[in-house]
């Protein structure tokens, strides 16, 4: 068993994290969280609850977006806003938690990389030969970085045409261990169905991680969304396990990026200059 | 036509639809919503399996539970050639028994380190590895000493077996239980020539071997 | 130190010393191997050449295993973003998010020796010494590898406990040295055991045995020695879980170039011959076309992408560009083909009359201006005579890959198609038209671009009138200029050297005059202004520069016309002004 140190990172320490999801909470849980030994559950009228395991003491909790949020540090007032949520005929839920042996940041530079797609998600998402990122724009938005104007050839829909099909993307990292992702949303031209990974890291090298979801889609199940999703997921799961180190270097030197990797430089460079160094191995630690 | 009660992440699951590609029989998946819903475990799905668990099938009425039993029976009723099944040589029809016993370990070591690791199944998480290395290092040495022989897999012979089926998904899959595989070369081989079986059909988390010529 | 010399044990760094990291049987037909030597993990593969490929086992993109990759036999793909990369020099060869680019040819992943020796192969990660040292007990007579057994215990312990094995009560002699225990058994036989040290509290016994048994009985040994073996493990793992755990073993990661720390930016180079090759062998493949093949004299041979050329420096001075012709991971040897032009300036006419086998060449590094993209569904591929040079390793890599693809070569006669002994390789692919009139050969060209669908692309090499029908007849059948690609072996324009103007430099903040009668190509190098070159005729595009302002006066024939039109970008060796003044990015 993974037995990590309890973080002392402040950045990461004083952040909301999601735990589980509101209706998949039944008894109370232990887990751990940033390393320290947690508990959590809901209390009476689904009011969220979390405390140390050492002491019972509680700790701030929260429900946001259908997850119990918990902080072992001093978090925010609020968790960052996404503002789909409050669209009325968006449909909200959690497409599934897995548990995977990678930092949260490894994981979430998966979730903003698109040039995988042909070979780790090959049929679903891409195919080879359209293995070809085109180049977009990556911009600082109030201090979260957004990727725009990503475009990629999905398979799915192209079997039903001969010309390709291709997807428009947007991303938003809007918390260190979170990300977002927009994606062009079948019937409606002008709008973008909108997900997320938020990661509930046990500790720096082990994480479970929730897809969040907002879609416009009125014609699947949540059952069979939720099956694509966690397909998608699992697929990922050999893929982050066998990257090494676990934790993600801020070296620039240490990897080596092309230019399809904007995003994951400016993740990257933004964790550095926001001083992270859990689950991270920062830039000059060798 | 079979219907398989099926769960996408399943590796029981994924032995009978492994199965049934390279048999090449059709079948129709419904699937069951296993998490977050745990609808196996639904009042309704225990007029289909009262155990409460997954895969079934249902083959024009006839209903089989249990994963490796499902794979006896689609390899004797699917299988002219009668290999998958060797039920035509007791030598090897005893092996296929005793390595499907064998899987029944794997299944409740390696596999349940997965679940406890990717979906938070209580086990002693120690244990469960502890048993699968334990297995696998028997494995290991057999196939070691099989390649000697010039044979490929688990049951003695020419052809694959249902056993090697009954093994490969808990053995591939053993990485997302913390169980590595550096320490069993000949195991690894094996997943290769698994892989190369005419047919052959991944899982989310089984990685495809790359295509290429074979010149 | 080698049991054979009794030498002083294991004072000296580990990583200095040859250590076995798997069984020469482990490492099968393009299987990856998942080795691990003092806490550092390795791929290891043997490609269909025979090479030994022991690689640190972490792709230099984003730290995946390459033991999860796939071996196609010359390469190893990564699993994550498909990444290339080559037998023997782990150079990349392909990046499939950028199929336009030729990847730069400086990543490559960090590769560690192997030798062959007592059937184990052996790796080190700064070897003293070209390979293992002797073991005196194995010395002369045929040898077995016995099961290698992994033990959760560090090396020494295990060495230990190693002396003390005499399972048959054969009154063993035990010899211990540095990394092995090696044992004279009474009834005459050896065995050496070798222990892998994997990590602090990990390691491989991998024991081999001398003489070995008749065929008859070697299961039988085997099976004993493997027993015997399992039985001292159960020992050893107990006698080290009682010890206190090591911290396990933490090897340095190596840094990436800097250059290929941020994303990268063209590094401009003149035309340099680094390299140093002997020609191995030289023969006629078809007629007037001597096919060479070249080696290395020291080193590897840098990685090369299918499209690539290599400068060849005469003798006499001249500089000749010629397209590599070989298939996917193949770098032992480059192999190129020169057609005799009877109009040669000396260039064909030295490769084909003076140099010999065993001659000594300068040569440049494999550049390539003729990047092939593999994400297209079918790729046509259109060779008119010696211009089948850099198709045929298009060819080979699309075969290898199973990628869908035609091959047309144009030629006079049957006698004039070269590399027959490759294409035939490539099967039913390949369609050779031979002896047509320019009429039939623009029907047959034109029957070739037929059926186009929008991820398809053509590629085209050989006589400038045959490329010039190609670009015809593909912009007829509707093809958009920017899917066929070109590549001229010469420059048929008659270069028109007689303007003179001012060309200004934008980053380097010089502003230069280009008389009549010299290059601009020249003017820069004669004011210390590096730009790479290759042909210097206005065919290869290595010059090509960047133009911010000014209206270019092109006359070379590697930009298309749209490309002209635009005029972004011109190549330095004969392009000229047209304006009186251009301002390049330089
Ligand atoms: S990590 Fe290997 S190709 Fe990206
Ligand atoms: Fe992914």
């Amino acid at each position: 068993m993974s037995v990590s140190g309890v973080c002392a990172d402040p950045v990461v320490r004083d952040q909301w994290y999601a735990l589980a999801a509101v209706d998949e909470i039944g008894a109370d849980v232990s887990t751990r969280l940033l390393g320290l030994p947690i508990g959590y559950g809901l209390g009476p009228g689904g009011a969220a609850r979390a405390w140390r395991a050492d002491d019972g003491a509680p700790i701030p909790a929260r429900v946001s977006y259908g997850y119990l949020w918990a902080s072992v540090g001093e978090p925010p007032a609020e968790v960052f806003d996404v503002p789909e949520t409050r669209e009325p005929d968006r449909r909200i839920f959690n497409a599934g938690t897995l548990g995977l042996a990678v930092s949260a940041p490894r994981a979430v530079e998966n979730f903003l990389d698109i040039a995988h797609f042909p070979y780790v998600h090959r049929g679903l998402l891409g195919d080879e030969p359209h293995t070809e990122v085109a180049d977009y724009d990556v911009v600082d938005r109030d201090g979260e970085i957004w990727a725009l104007g990503c475009r990629f050839h999905q398979p799915r829909a192209a079997a039903a045409s001969t010309e390709e099909v291709v997807a428009q993307y947007q991303y938003r990292v809007p918390h260190p261990y979170c990300a977002m992702l927009y994606k062009s949303a079948p019937g409606h031209p002008d709008r973008l169905d909108a997900m997320g990974i938020f990661t509930h890291p046990l500790d720096d090298e082990r994480i479970r991680a929730h897809l969040f979801l907002c879609l416009l889609d009125d014609v699947n199940t949540d059952a069979t969304i939720r099956r694509f999703q966690q397909t998608i997921l699992a697929q990922d799961m050999p893929i982050l396990e066998n990257q090494h180190p676990k934790r993600l270097p801020l070296d620039p030197r240490a990897e080596t990026p092309v230019r399809c990797d904007k995003t994951a430089i400016a993740y990257r460079r933004w964790l550095s200059s926001l001083g992270v160094t859990y689950g991270v191995i920062p830039a000059g630690a060798g | 036509m079979i219907t398989l009660y099926d769960y996408e992440l399943s590796v029981n699951c994924y032995k009978q639809r492994l199965m049934m590609a390279i048999l090449g029989v059709e079948y129709t998946s419904v699937p069951v919503d296993f998490y977050p819903g745990w609808e196996h475990k639904s009042a309704e799905f225990a007029k289909i399996n009262p155990l409460g668990h997954i895969p079934v099938i249902d083959d024009d009425g006839f209903m089989l539970r249990d994963a490796h039993a499902i794979l006896v029976y689609l390899a004797s009723r699917y299988d002219p050639s009668r290999l998958w099944y060797p039920v035509d040589d007791p030598c090897r029809l005893g092996e296929t028994a005793q390595w499907m016993l064998f899987a029944e370990g794997t299944t409740n070591t390696a596999s349940s380190a997965r679940l406890h690791d990717n979906l938070g199944y209580d086990f002693d998480i120690d244990a469960v590895r502890a048993g699968a290395h334990k297995l696998f290092r028997v494995m290991d040495e057999h196939l070691w000493f099989r390649e000697r022989e010039g044979l490929d897999w688990v049951v003695s012979g020419a052809h694959p077996t249902i056993a090697d089926i009954a093994l490969f998904p808990d053995v591939a899959l053993s990485e997302e239980g913390g169980i590595s595989r550096l320490d069993y070369p000949a195991l690894r081989r094996w997943t290769d020539r698994v892989r190369r079986i005419p047919g052959f059909v991944t899982m989310p988390g089984v990685i495809a071997l790359g295509e290429s010529p074979w010149d | 130190m080698s049991p054979g010399d009794g030498g002083p044990g294991p004072a000296s760094d580990p990583r200095h010393r040859w250590h076995p990291i798997a069984a020469v049987d482990d490492l099968v037909f393009r299987h990856v191997y998942h080795g691990k030597l003092l806490g550092r993990e390795l791929a290891v593969w043997r490609a269909d050449d025979g090479f030994v490929n022991v690689w640190e086992n972490r792709c230099l993109h984003r730290g995946v295993r390459l033991s999860i990759g796939a071996s196609d036999g010359r390469e190893l793909v990564c699993a994550y973003h498909g990444w290339r990369y080559a037998n023997r020099t782990a150079g990349c060869t392909y990046i499939p998010a950028h199929p336009a680019d030729a990847p730069a040819r400086t990543i490559c992943n960090r590769t560690f020796v192997a030798v062959e020796r007592y059937g184990l192969v052996w790796s080190a990660e700064d070897p003293e010494g070209e390979a293992p040292p002797e073991a005196a007990e194995l010395a002369g007579a045929e040898t077995l590898v016995l099961r290698n057994l992994p033990v959760n215990a560090g090396a020494g312990l295990v060495i230990d406990g190693l002396a003390g094995y005499d399972p048959e009560s054969l009154a063993a002699v035990a010899r211990r040295t540095g990394d092995a225990a090696a044992l004279q058994l009474g009834d005459g036989t050896a065995i050496v055991f070798f222990v892998q040290p994997v990590d602090s509290d990990r390691s491989v016994i991998r024991p081999v045995m001398t003489p070995a048994p008749p065929a008859a009985d070697r299961i039988g040994v085997l099976r004993r020695h493997s027993a015997a073996l399992e039985a001292l493990r159960k020992n050893l793992e107990e006698e080290a879980a009682r010890r206190p755990p090591a911290e396990p073993m933490t090897p340095a990661l190596e840094q990436v170039p800097i250059h290929l720390a941020e994303l990268p930016e063209p590094s401009p180079r003149g035309r340099q011959a680094p390299l140093r090759v002997r020609v191995a062998r030289k023969w006629d493949t078809a007629a007037d076309v001597a096919a060479f093949e070249l080696e290395s004299i020291a080193g590897q041979l840098p990685t090369f992408q299918p499209g690539a050329h290599i400068d060849v420096h005469l003798a006499n001075g001249l500089v000749r560009q010629y397209s590599l012709t070989n298939g996917p991971g193949q770098l032992d040897r480059y192999r190129i083909g020169v057609k005799l032009e009877p109009e040669s300036r000396g260039g064909s006419a030295a490769m084909h009359h003076t140099v010999r086998e065993g001659d000594v060449l300068a040569v440049s590094e494999p550049r390539n201006n003729f990047p092939l993209r593999r994400n297209a569904e079918r790729t046509v591929l259109i060779a008119g005579g010696i211009g089948i040079t850099p198709l045929l390793a298009m060819a080979q890599a699309l075969h290898h890959s199973n990628l869908g693809f035609e091959l047309h070569c144009f030629a006079r006669s049957p006698d004039h198609l070269a590399f027959g002994e490759t294409l035939d390789r490539l099967g039913d692919s390949v369609t050779a038209h031979l002896g047509l009139s320019p009429a039939d050969t623009a029907a047959a060209i034109a029957r070739a671009l037929e059926g186009r669908s929008p991820s398809d692309r053509v590629y085209g090499c050989g006589p400038a009138p045959m490329l010039a029908a190609v670009r015809e007849l593909a912009e007829a059948a509707g093809w958009p200029a920017e899917t066929v690609h070109f590549e001229y072996f010469a420059n048929p324009t008659e270069i028109d050297d007689s303007s003179s103007f001012e060309v200004a430099l934008a980053r380097s903040a010089l502003t230069l005059a280009v008389p009549a009668g010299r290059t601009v190509l020249e003017v820069l190098r004669d004011n210390g202004v590096d730009v790479a070159s290759s042909c210097e005729v206005g065919a290869c595009g290595t010059c090509s520069v960047g133009v911010i302002e000014g209206e270019p006066d092109h006359q070379d024939v590697y930009l298309t016309s749209a490309e002209r039109a635009e005029g972004a970008r011109m190549m330095a060796c004969v392009s000229r002004s047209l304006g009186p003044r251009l301002i390049l990015d330089l």
